[in-house]
């Protein structure tokens, strides 16, 4: 072979190299051609609801599996689902499902109360089910007959209806996980019951669905399909919604909202269920000492806060709780900054050095900017704030064990009744000691499972209205403000929004104009 | 073809060199803080399913079994199972080989055409006002990082001119030449002024050496001589920088690849270390060693063929 030879032959194989790869990697597409592109910033990790609590994986699992109850779009009200009637017994402590008549999964099998009390137990009892503590009252699942289920409580637990909704009570079918075993299903659930069926996840990519001919709702779902896309890069996903590659970009910067608002897209703010707050670790000095707690609550200033964050898309944080939840205390004061008040409130401590190390997530450009402003404004104080800008999955253990003083953090509650988000942020008695803040007021968490057993609706709007000053009086956290979720559409989108309680509970009634 | 019988050893010597990154890459990321099992779950995971993670991939065995396992697998051509995603770790690599290889293979034509086109049109015109031109061109395409130039290159050509997509990848050979154009175009302006700058210099040089002017002195003309001596002779220096930069580039496509949206072995990398998926960063780190590899072997082998006094 002499030289040009050889130069022929390898530009001819590096033309044909990919071309072959290529052929081999070619994958099914979508059927149909209302195929509606979603963009999010993190990768969907599992597509069974049993084994997540992480947002990605919810979004995509609400369009696969669906529930005995369905939210409404904005998710004020749940009303009949799968379910299409249910009894409560007089003593509140058992719960009678009546499913719909007719109901299939996408394969055309019937789905029975046997699919939804085996769904249920996995989710209640299976050891790697990933989020079974809010159903700790769930005591027996039980299929009556074809058609009926019947859960029985060892409580009274008010807010035991708005969980059957969530995702991971979504009803999937027994006979496909028993016969394709949990990791399959996993990374390919080929039976489901929500608006859409599984076609393909191509991992690190997309997962693709296409639409259930056999789901509940007459003539729903309008969308062909839906392609849920990873695209990590922020600005890579608007520029893609901008050149009409996407028709949903999830989780714009919101300072970048108005400009895509100018060129013609839907970007909307939507209320979302989320708070961003200041986590303390209350076992450790200074945040052991409730004046100075009181004096840092006192220091910051929230509403400038979240205007610089926000851009105006958020709200000041008064309560712990995000003004979606039922019994919000909207009359609670907004703490308004004191320079005077917490230098005082310092002195009284008794901090000899007041300082602390503040924890950032490394790479978020909105709490780098939080933390800085918060920097400033305790230093007027007296009080001094390092910032230590760490990975994720560091501050994770961190938190975990204790080892911290503070921590920029946010947190959402799926459901509008409150005692979820009060049992994940402020209960000292839960596993994750009121979200890693080792907080614990016994008189709190006996008032918050007071209310969760209380049935008047005005009894348990005083709990909580006492619950929310109790806390921000102690400084269980440090609120600062409740941001929106911040999503474009493009205008071919109808009927779509996402829901405070980060799903897109109207993607059945969602459709896609054409051209 | 006994000039190339040493090259036969390469492929052996190849394995301690793969054996040293697996173990360097494994450390590295055992020292890396952070539990996989619970960024995987979240913060609201319980301690029961983290638990059951840990169990199931051997997370909770001593970090020295975990790496023998690791070989052990390794050598039974099992790469693992991805943490994040629950499937083996081989067959998602494989899914995301085709779009780099299709990327850089696309990136590298590009830059061979540039270059050419460039270094000849410069040291042809040497010190006039083009050759200025290339030379300037050359210094800014050094200079400007390449994530800033493809966020350029979409912002002008996809959003303003709306001639290519801004993401993605094709579903056929024919197009991803357009599909994965401006990736390609980006990876070429990150290339083509280190190899310009090198073949005008090495070209400039040849022109005036002996035998080109013995050429021209026999009555050839300038063109046959620069096209079957000067040019040929040029090419050397610039092969072997090619294999440097290649190297380089095979690590640059994670940024490329995070830009466009392009779902290949950089971006599995990048999401593998954000979730701590160890086998998918082990993986793809070995897969992408092994392509450094094989580039530097390919470049030994063309040299040998470019130039008969070589042997290896």
């Amino acid at each position: 072979m002499d030289r040009r030879d050889f130069l022929r032959t390898s530009i001819a194989a590096s033309l044909t190299a990919p071309a072959l790869l290529e052929f081999m990697a070619s994958a099914a597409a979508a059927a149909g051609t209302k195929v509606l592109r979603i963009g999010y910033g993190s990768e969907v990790q599992t597509l069974d609801p049993i084994k997540t609590v992480f947002a990605p994986d919810i979004i995509s699992q609400g369009m696969l599996h669906e529930r005995l109850l369905k939210a409404n779009a904005d998710a004020s009200k749940v009303g009949p689902g799968l379910a299409e009637t249910w009894e409560i017994s007089d003593e509140g402590l058992t719960y009678t499902f009546k499913l719909r008549d007719g109901l299939k999964f996408s394969d055309g099998s019937p789905l029975t109360a046997e699919d939804v009390a085996f769904s249920y137990s996995r989710m209640r009892f299976q050891k790697d089910s990933a989020y079974a503590a809010p159903f700790q009252p769930l005591a027996k699942i039980e299929a009556v007959d074809a058609k009926t289920v019947r859960m029985t409580l060892d409580r009274k637990f008010t807010p035991f209806l708005t969980l059957c909704e969530i995702w991971n009570t979504g009803i999937v079918s027994k006979a496909a996980v028993e016969s394709m075993g949990d990791e399959a299903f996993a990374t390919s659930p080929t039976v489901t019951s929500g608006p859409m069926k599984f076609v393909e996840w191509k991992i690190g990519d997309r997962v693709v669905m296409a639409r259930n001919e056999h789901y509940w709702r007459e003539g729903l779902p309008k969308l062909d399909g839906i392609e849920f896309i990873y695209v990590p890069d922020d600005n890579t996903r608007i520029s893609m919604i901008q050149a009409d590659e996407l028709d949903v970009t999830m989780a714009v910067p919101f300072a970048r909202l108005q400009e895509l608002k100018d060129a013609g897209l839907d970007a909307r703010a939507e209320p979302s269920s989320a708070t961003y707050d200041m986590l303390i670790n209350h076992e450790a000095e200074p945040f052991n000492n409730l004046q100075f707690r009181q004096a840092v609550s006192n220091g910051i200033d929230r509403q400038a806060i979240c205007d610089a964050i926000t851009f105006g898309n958020g709200v000041p944080a008064n309560s712990i709780m995000s003004p979606t939840l039922d019994y919000f205390a909207k009359d609670l004061p907004l703490i308004a900054r004191d320079v005077e008040k917490a230098k005082g409130l310092l002195a009284q401590s008794g901090v000899a050095t007041p300082a602390f190390e503040l924890i950032v997530n490394a790479g978020v450009t909105d709490e780098q900017k939080a933390a800085a402003i918060i920097q400033s404004q305790l230093a007027e104080v007296g009080i001094t704030v390092t910032i230590a800008e760490i990975d994720p999955g560091q501050v994770w253990s961190q938190l975990i064990e204790g080892q911290y003083q503070a921590n920029l953090n946010w947190w959402y509650n799926e459901t509008r009744d409150p005692d979820n988000a009060l049992r994940w942020c402020v209960w000292g008695a839960g596993d994750n000691k009121s979200y890693f803040t080792r907080y614990n007021n016994d008189q709190v968490n006996k008032m918050i499972d007071d209310a969760a057993g209380e049935t008047d609706p005005a009894k348990r709007g005083a709990l909580y209205a006492e619950i929310q000053k109790i806390v921000v009086d102690e400084v269980a956290q440090v609120a600062i403000w409740h941001p929106a979720w911040s999503n474009v559409y493009t205008t071919k989108v109808s009927g779509l929004s996402f829901n405070a309680g980060s799903q897109f509970s109207s993607l059945d009634e969602a459709d896609l104009a054409e051209g | 073809m006994s000039r190339y019988r040493k090259l036969l050893y390469r492929p052996i010597e190849m394995i301690p060199v793969l054996i040293g990154i697996s173990f360097i890459s494994f450390v590295l990321l055992q020292l890396t803080p952070g539990d996989p099992a619970r960024l995987m779950l979240g913060p609201r995971a319980s301690a029961e399913a983290i638990a059951a993670i840990h169990a199931r991939y051997g997370l909770d065995q001593p970090i020295v079994v975990q790496y023998f396992y690791y070989l052990f697998n390794l050598v039974r051509g099992d790469l693992g199972q991805s943490l994040a995603f629950r499937a083996p770790v081989g067959a998602i690599i494989l899914t995301k080989l085709g779009p780099t290889l299709y990327l850089l293979a696309y990136g590298l034509v590009l830059s061979v055409l540039m270059t050419l086109v460039l270094a000849i049109t410069a040291a042809k015109q040497q010190g006039r006002m083009i050759d200025q031109c290339i030379r300037l061109i050359c210094v800014i395409g050094v200079g400007v990082p390449s994530y800033f130039i493809g966020l350029l290159l979409v912002l002008v050509f996809s959003l303003k001119l709306g001639w290519f997509p801004v993401s993605g990848y094709g579903r056929s050979f024919v197009v991803n030449l357009h599909h994965l154009f401006l990736p390609a175009l980006t990876i070429g302006i990150a290339i083509t002024p280190i190899l310009t700058r090198n073949l005008r210099a090495t070209l400039i040089q040849q022109m005036g050496s002996d035998f080109a002017v013995a050429g021209l002195s026999k009555g050839l003309s300038s063109a046959t001589v620069f096209r079957t001596h000067v040019l040929w002779n040029s090419l050397l220096p610039t092969v072997s920088l090619f294999g440097v930069v290649a190297s380089f580039l095979i690590g640059g496509t994670v940024i490329i690849e995070n830009v466009f949206n392009i779902p290949g072995l950089g971006l599995l990398l990048v999401h593998g270390v954000l979730t701590r998926d160890y086998f998918i960063v082990q993986g793809t780190t070995l897969v992408l060693s092994l392509g450094i590899v094989l580039t530097n072997l390919l470049i030994d082998i063309a040299i040998v063929a470019l130039d008969p006094r070589i042997k290896m």
